[in-house]
């Protein structure tokens, strides 16, 4: 009888598709081969003391030794998380009372202290790891981003678990220090908030299995805070008491190298969550977000081209009404070299009528900036940016000066794309 | 019962001869690193480089596409020590493979399989020397020597992970190594008759070094005054005249850095600029040895010029 189970996994063993259906010895330790050596019974066997044996210590599996980093590298490293401080400053001149809609814009004429950032990361243990964002400024200490992400969930899947900025479009879940310009766009400071969207909640993707990128997202927030939920409960937090008081985020992925240097990626996103206009009255946000880039590959030196180009619609139920407006962004920016950089960007946002969070904003603003900014090294920054704002229920534009410095130390931080 | 052994052999034999059924799926950072793997691997598995010879291996783009294979990998194999901090970290943990995570069995670090790394800082290091490697020089891909302990160090980890074929993996290693090894002692002694002011360069990017310590080549002076810092001119200047003093006459540099300043240099010293290809074109099927031999004949003959 077992002679018969033998051969039936050895027929099992020679169709299965490679290392990725269970045979691989990551993910249970045995390999084909010894594995073919095996009887049901002895591995089922294995399992169960294995099983009890992880009981009894109140631990999970053994993960296989890996080379160590030696010398210096080792001494250096220890079991310390990467930690990197990085400052934002700027000095700017408004030419009329500022608008501006980020929470570490420059917003006056004068000196404005951004954020000191400190990032801190680092592997929990092979099933997670920690990442926390630390923002400093005059006022205090803000957590404004600290989660665990999950490492090695099948079939594609992660999870992140705890306080984090949404996936919703291209900017938002990125921090002040990759953005090209030295302010936040309007629209996601109008319609996501001051901070972006962001809160505490969980977070599942998955990575599908098809011939390009496709990447699913979707997420559960709180959805409360002025500048982390605008749209949705905002300032006024009236509590979960059911599933439809969560702030839902659902997002599209998809990237196409188009060749060798042009490659583009396309954001799809949703946001759909109460408001505190009334009981049961919700919010819906509806992005797209394209991404153009052109980085050629066989040039000497860092050069590159791109092109972002993000939408929104929002539509909020009010007491017999429902309110919608939309806003967008626009900005390409070239990379000349290792050291230079400059981009254009406009933002336009729609104004209605009897806003309940901007009574004064009825009608359009559209704002044009222009940027240069200068790299000492990698790991520093000055930025020059001109902007004219015209917020048509004003009177008067309002011209903008900012000359910006960017300072980072601590662990060499890593590009996204 | 000895004809279902046999028709259990037939199966297996059967399952492992079809190519498509169980390739180990290997992912590398770098070209050189793919095309080591690939020749060690053979039909066994499928090998993916990240970067292209013409990319920076400082600043690949970490484009959402590169997630794609390294989320079906069983081995991710790159440079280390630090050569890939500013884009493969976030790419790791995107990719959900626990496979290739720190502490996985597909997680190889190369530059651990290196014995003698050269450049590693002896004090306290600090970021106003320029963009430096904690650990050491990265750049040792440009030596067959150390290139033969890493084919080594990867057959190993294939044998380790595909324990069926560990003996193919093992041999063709210990036959690439030793190739290697002939090649850099052949090409080594070739140099060693070069009068030794002829063995004087000055590189453009310090990612020569490795380079430099297998040919018997001496750095006598970097463009970049510290790594990754764009030289001031009078830096260059002071290269100028190094050069000028020590009669140097060749200018090395990788071909994704900037030129216009090493071909100015070469004029004005009236020597070479040798611009090398970054690494191996794995995409077009070279292998390391055949790019070795090429790189070594092109500044062979820059140099004797």
């Amino acid at each position: 009888m077992p002679r018969c189970y033998r051969l039936a996994l050895a027929l099992l063993t020679s169709v299965a598709p490679g290392p990725a259906l269970g045979a691989s010895p990551a993910d249970d330790g045995a390999s084909p081969g010894v594995a073919d050596e095996l009887t049901p019974e002895e591995r089922a066997a294995i399992e169960r003391a294995l099983g009890a044996d992880s009981e009894a210590r109140g631990d999970a599996e053994v993960t296989p030794p890996t080379a160590q980093p030696v010398g210096f590298a080792a001494v250096l490293q220890n079991l310390n998380p990467n930690m990197s401080l990085i400052l934002d400053a700027a000095v700017s001149y408004f030419s009329s009372a500022p608008l501006q809609v980020g929470a570490h814009d420059p917003n006056h004429t004068g000196f404005t202290f951004q954020q000191l950032e400190m990032h801190l990361d680092s592997n929990v243990d092979p099933f997670f790891r920690l990442d926390a964002n630390l923002v400093f400024s005059p006022f205090g200490v803000e957590v404004e981003e600290a989660y665990a992400t999950t490492l090695d969930l099948p079939a594609g899947l992660q999870l992140r678990a705890g306080q984090f900025l949404t996936r919703f479009g291209r900017v938002n879940n990125t921090h002040p220090h990759a953005w090209h310009f030295i302010d936040q766009p309007l629209v996601n400071g109008k319609f996501l908030g001051g901070e972006g969207s962001r809160g505490l909640g969980l977070e599942v993707s998955w990575l599908t299995p098809l011939p390009w990128y496709v990447e699913l997202v979707a997420s559960a927030t709180d959805p409360a805070g002025a500048a982390t939920a605008r749209s949705f409960y905002g300032a006024e937090d009236l509590g979960i008491s059911g599933l439809e008081d969560v702030l839902y985020t659902l997002a599209v992925k998809q990237f196409f190298s188009l060749d060798d240097d042009w490659s583009l990626l396309w954001g799809l996103s949703a946001q759909l969550g109460p408001n505190p206009t009334g009981n049961g009255n919700r919010s819906s946000l509806f992005g797209s977000d394209l991404h153009l880039r052109y980085r050629p590959l066989e040039h000497a030196g860092r050069t590159s081209v791109e092109l972002t180009v993000e939408g929104m619609f929002r539509s909020r139920q009010v007491p017999d009404d429902a309110l919608q407006d939309w806003g967008m962004y626009a900005q390409l920016v070239w990379q000349i070299d290792s050291e230079w950089e400059v981009g254009l960007r406009h933002d336009f946002v729609s104004g209605v009528a009897d806003d309940y969070l901007d009574p004064d904003e009825d009608s359009a603003r559209n704002r044009t900036a222009v940027e240069a900014a200068f790299y000492p090294s990698h790991f520093s920054r000055v930025r020059l940016q001109g902007a004219y704002d015209r917020p048509a229920w004003r009177d008067e534009p309002i011209w903008a000066v900012s000359l910006g410095l960017e300072v980072l130390i601590g662990a060499h931080g890593a590009h996204s794309y | 019962m000895f004809t279902t052994r046999l028709l259990a052999a037939l199966a297996l034999t059967a399952g492992l001869a079809s190519p498509a059924a169980a390739k180990i799926e290997v992912v590398a950072t770098l070209p050189d690193l793919a095309a080591l793997a690939a020749e060690i691997g053979g039909d066994l598995v499928s090998v993916t480089a990240l970067a292209r010879p013409s990319e920076d291996p400082h600043y690949v783009d970490p484009k959402p596409s590169l997630l794609l294979p390294m989320s079906r990998a069983d081995v991710l194999i790159f440079n280390g020590l630090e050569l890939e901090i500013g884009w493969l970290p976030p790419l790791l943990v995107n990719a959900r493979n626990g496979r290739i995570q720190p502490g996985g069995t597909g997680y190889l670090d190369a530059s651990t399989l290196v014995q003698t790394k050269l450049q590693v800082p002896a004090g306290r290091i600090d970021r106003a020397q320029g963009d430096i490697h904690p650990g050491g020089n990265p750049h040792f891909t440009h030596d067959p020597r150390r290139a033969a302990e890493v084919a080594l160090g990867i057959g190993a980890r294939l044998a380790a992970v595909d324990p069926d074929h560990a003996a193919t993996y093992r041999d063709n290693a210990q036959r690439i190594a030793t190739e290697l090894r002939r090649l850099a002692k052949q090409q080594a002694a070739r140099f060693a008759a070069l009068p030794a002011a002829k063995r004087q360069v000055v590189v453009y990017h310090d990612s020569w070094v490795y380079l430099a310590d297998w040919l018997g080549l001496e750095q006598i002076a970097t463009v970049e005054e510290k790594p990754g810092i764009k030289p001031s001119p009078g830096h260059v200047a002071r290269v100028l005249s190094t050069m000028k003093q020590s009669g140097a006459g060749l200018i090395l540099q990788e071909e994704y850095y900037p030129r216009n300043t090493s071909e100015t240099l070469s004029k004005l010293a009236k020597g070479a600029l040798a611009v090398l290809r970054g690494g191996v074109h794995f995409e077009r099927g070279e292998t390391y040895a055949e790019h070795t031999q090429e790189i070594a004949d092109q500044l062979y003959d820059a140099l004797t010029k």
